[in-house]
């Protein structure tokens, strides 16, 4: 009997400090939701480099009494959370982006910088919506920056405002981002005529070696004086930058590029489905975010492409207003929209590289955005 | 955590995109400095405009289309072809000469940059 009686208590104990005792529905939904993250991101795979790590961090966040985020015991999970918390993942992603960034048809064409910024309306639209529907000011701001469609920049900015809402945002982020080639051309569409989709752009000019180099140099100083907030984001991008166009430090690019992007991925996608918990993620707030994403993306897109109009009028119908719309970041994605919708307006046109230009600006604006709202925000 | 500057969402906008339109034409005006400034600039157009003088005479006869040196004739036919469909006749073809493009190396690039 007293054997018995051993086994019972003992199995209670192991009951008690197992995951099932404690397991809610909460818990369950969210290990669906990342097995439905999972299936888009295998199956479908929509970013499955990004889309992957943050679902499996997601159903692992939602393992009752792993003590994965106990603070007095640290493992590999906390500190994978204190490099978000602490901003230090962005930023070397960054550095891997900037490495990987061709800023030649930029340069070749700084107007196109106008594009990037026009793109950013689709921030404010998304943070006036958000405040009227109840966020707070730093909230709002830190919902708005889906519109930027900047993963790492909206991470940026989300640890700084809203830490709570870092799992939705980061989800609707990436999300919209692979849902870009979607969302994007009936807006395109929309405000374009088709004597305007078959704009032909003249070829770019070419870019001297002195102008890549000097670009990213010049460009920290002067993004980093104006925007200290920033200074990391856009130091590092430029960093990277100068690592690919020196033409000395190529092992340097190529780590940034490949090995320190790739493990920073795997840490910063993780981290940011570690986030995903149950009582942090099933709200209200979380649908609301997500539609708000939505609407910064369609804003962010009519911008650039309103504003490109402009740009055609002006420029004498030199500009295919359809660059615009890769104004929203999104790099590379959506200027492979821009190609695909110019290439159905007429057959030959190819606006790849001209979008590009917008495209690299809007990883510019959208730091700049971030950086503005956390001078004036925070 | 410090009080924001305002909490009107439609002064908080203004103000924003006035900031970051400002910026980026500074960032515009800073490439067209460089531009402007950068040393290499005068020799590349040197290059450029020097064998401009050498090919005018070649260019008079106008009936025999010039090839760049590597060009094998084969694929000067085949790019005459490709042209020709186009709608392009001999006298508007006056050289065929291979120019640099970065446009498979920015693809491929873009690639790479997809994941993030």
């Amino acid at each position: 009997m007293e054997v018995f009686n051993a086994f019972v208590v003992s199995l209670q104990a192991v009951w008690m400090d197992s995951g099932f005792s404690a397991f809610t529905m909460g818990n369950f939904i969210m290990i669906l939701v990342g097995l439905a993250l999972l299936y888009m991101a295998i199956v479908k795979e929509y970013e499955p480099l990004l889309l992957g790590p943050i679902a499996f961090g997601c159903i692992l966040a939602n393992f009752p009494r792993t003590g994965f985020l106990d603070p007095s015991q640290m493992n590999v999970m906390l500190a994978i959370h204190y490099g978000i918390q602490n901003e230090i993942f962005p930023p070397l992603i960054f550095l891997g982006i900037g490495a990987m960034t061709d800023f030649g048809p930029l340069l070749a064409r700084p107007s196109t910088l106008l594009l990037g910024a026009a793109a950013q309306i689709g921030v404010f639209v998304a943070l006036v919506g958000a405040m009227l529907l109840g966020f707070n000011v730093q909230e709002a701001g830190a919902i708005g920056i889906i519109g930027g469609a900047d993963g790492p920049t909206a991470i940026y900015l989300s640890v700084q405002m809203a830490p709570h809402l870092l799992g939705a945002i980061a989800v609707a982020a990436y999300s919209y981002m692979s849902l870009v080639p979607l969302i994007q051309p009936p807006v395109m569409k929309l405000l374009t005529t088709q004597k305007e989709r078959e704009v032909v752009m003249e070829q770019l000019r070419p870019v001297s070696k002195f102008e890549r180099v000097c670009f990213p140099i010049v460009a920290a100083v002067l993004i980093s004086l104006l925007l200290p907030p920033i200074a990391s984001l856009l130091g590092m991008l430029m960093l990277g930058n100068l690592f690919r166009e020196s033409g000395v430090m190529d092992r340097l690019s190529d780590t940034a590029q490949n090995s320190l992007c790739n493990i920073v991925t795997i840490f910063l996608a993780t981290g940011t489905g570690m986030t995903m918990s149950a009582e942090d993620f099933l709200t209200p707030q979380t649908l609301l975010i997500i539609l708000l994403g939505l609407i910064a993306f369609i804003f962010g897109t009519a911008g650039g492409v309103i504003f490109g109009k402009i740009m055609c009028r002006v420029s004498g119908w030199k500009i295919n207003p359809l660059i615009g719309s890769a104004g929203v970041s999104a790099v590379p994605m959506a200027a492979r929209v821009s190609q695909v919708v110019g290439m159905k307006a007429k057959p030959g046109n190819y606006l790849l590289m001209h979008a590009m230009g917008p495209n690299v600006a809007g990883v510019i604006g959208t730091a700049v955005a971030a950086g503005t709202m956390l001078a004036m925000l925070k | 955590m410090s009080h924001p500057v305002t909490t009107n969402p439609f002064i908080i906008m203004l103000i924003n995109m006035t900031i970051v339109f400002g910026v980026l034409i500074a960032l515009g005006l800073v490439i067209n400095l460089i531009h402007m400034i950068d040393p290499t600039r005068k020799r590349e157009e040197k290059k450029a405009e020097a064998p401009a003088v050498p090919e005018a005479p070649a260019a008079a006869p106008a009936a025999e289309p010039v090839a760049e040196d590597g060009l094998t004739p084969e694929v000067v036919a085949v790019i005459t072809a490709a042209l020709a469909s186009y709608g392009y006749g001999a006298s508007q073809i006056h050289a065929i000469r291979p120019i640099e493009s970065t446009g498979w190396k920015q693809s491929g690039r873009s690639l790479g940059v997809e994941r993030l």
